[in-house]
């Protein structure tokens, strides 16, 4: 299987894009509260969960196929090339289970 | 007029070099190429290729002034002083401002640039609607000088495997040809991370074409035949 490959990089990339202006751009600013226990309740909320789960998501996605563009077109040698490719994807990783744990955790403290 | 030349030969030794020529353009000198044909007079060791001299055979691409063109197409008024005549950057070059083409028509070569059509044939030919015949405005006049390819940054990077604005808009001619039959191969073929995506829509290629066509646009359409299949 060809996973994020040629046209299905191409297309993850329009639609994360799309998703990240809407979230980031025209909803979440204008729907989360502003002090921090009410910001970790809409967090821990049936709205606000998924909401922000979708734009790390939407995030992590666009970030890997941009910085893998940048990779094949920059870094030519095949190991230097796979070690940073591996970095990228281990951090991205990283940073969507990261945020995932603390909607959870904010979700189950409500 | 002043004219700083790149020059190189392989086979001295030497390091590529600029070299300042001073020429006075005669009556009925227009273009660029009279006076390198001049030129040539005054050293027969300046070697660059030219056959046709009006636009239609691609042979004379040159970087000119910092811009990928064609000698026999670029007008003498109007080119700023002194002229900076490089060869076609990305280019293996070959000596002066002869470039090794061979990797660029390889490229045009594995998008299969004729008609496939296994339907059996016609009595007298395949027709076309004016309409049809129409989509295939913008694509057919490529003349395959790789003014586009060699101005493409996702060229310049991956030259061996990204298949480069004009590959693509030859492969986007047969695409859009109503009597090819082909199309789902062709589409298939071009569906890979470097062939056609390496491309990131930084229309050098379009703002480049000395005949004024739109590769950029070709490559849009491909994509969007792309998806339009998958949907």
């Amino acid at each position: 299987m060809r996973l994020f490959d040629g046209q299905r990089a191409w297309v993850v990339q329009r639609i994360s894009a799309l998703l990240l202006l809407v979230l980031a751009v025209l909803v979440l600013p204008f729907a989360s509260p502003l002090d921090f226990s009410a910001w970790r309740a809409f967090a821990g909320g049936v709205l606000g969960g998924p909401l922000i789960a979708l734009l790390f998501g939407a995030l992590c996605a666009h970030a890997w196929v941009g910085l893998r563009d940048i990779v094949l077109d920059y870094i030519q040698p095949r190991g230097l090339r796979l070690a940073v490719l591996s970095l990228i994807a281990v951090v991205l990783l990283g940073v969507l289970v990261r945020v995932l744990l603390s909607l959870a955790a904010a979700a189950l403290s409500t | 007029m002043r004219l700083d030349i790149y020059r190189f030969d392989p086979e001295s030794g030497a390091p590529p070099r600029m070299q300042a020529y001073e020429v006075q353009p005669e009556a009925g000198d227009k273009k660029l190429l009279d006076l390198l044909m001049r030129l040539r007079v005054q050293d027969d060791s300046l070697s660059f290729r030219r056959s046709c001299r009006e636009g239609v055979c691609g042979s004379d691409a040159m970087n000119i002034n910092g811009r990928n063109g064609l000698a026999c197409l670029t007008a003498l008024d109007g080119l700023k002083e002194p002229v900076m005549l490089r060869p076609l950057p990305g280019f293996p070059v070959i000596r002066d401002l002869i470039v090794d083409m061979t990797q660029f028509f390889a490229h045009y070569h594995s998008i299969r640039p004729w008609l496939i059509n296994d339907e059996p044939l016609p009595e007298r030919e395949r027709l076309q609607t004016p309409a049809e015949r129409e989509r295939l405005d913008g694509l057919y006049e490529c003349i395959l000088c790789a003014c586009c390819s060699a101005f493409c940054p996702s060229y310049w990077w991956n030259p061996d495997k990204f298949i480069g604005p004009s590959g693509l808009l030859q492969a986007y001619r047969f695409i859009a040809d109503s009597r090819d039959t082909a199309t789902a191969e062709r589409l298939d073929f071009l569906d890979d991370v470097y062939r056609l995506y390496r491309c990131r829509t930084i229309m050098n290629c379009t703002e480049v074409c000395p005949k004024g066509l739109s590769p950029s646009h070709a490559i849009e359409r491909i994509r969007l035949a792309l998806l339009r299949r998958s949907s």
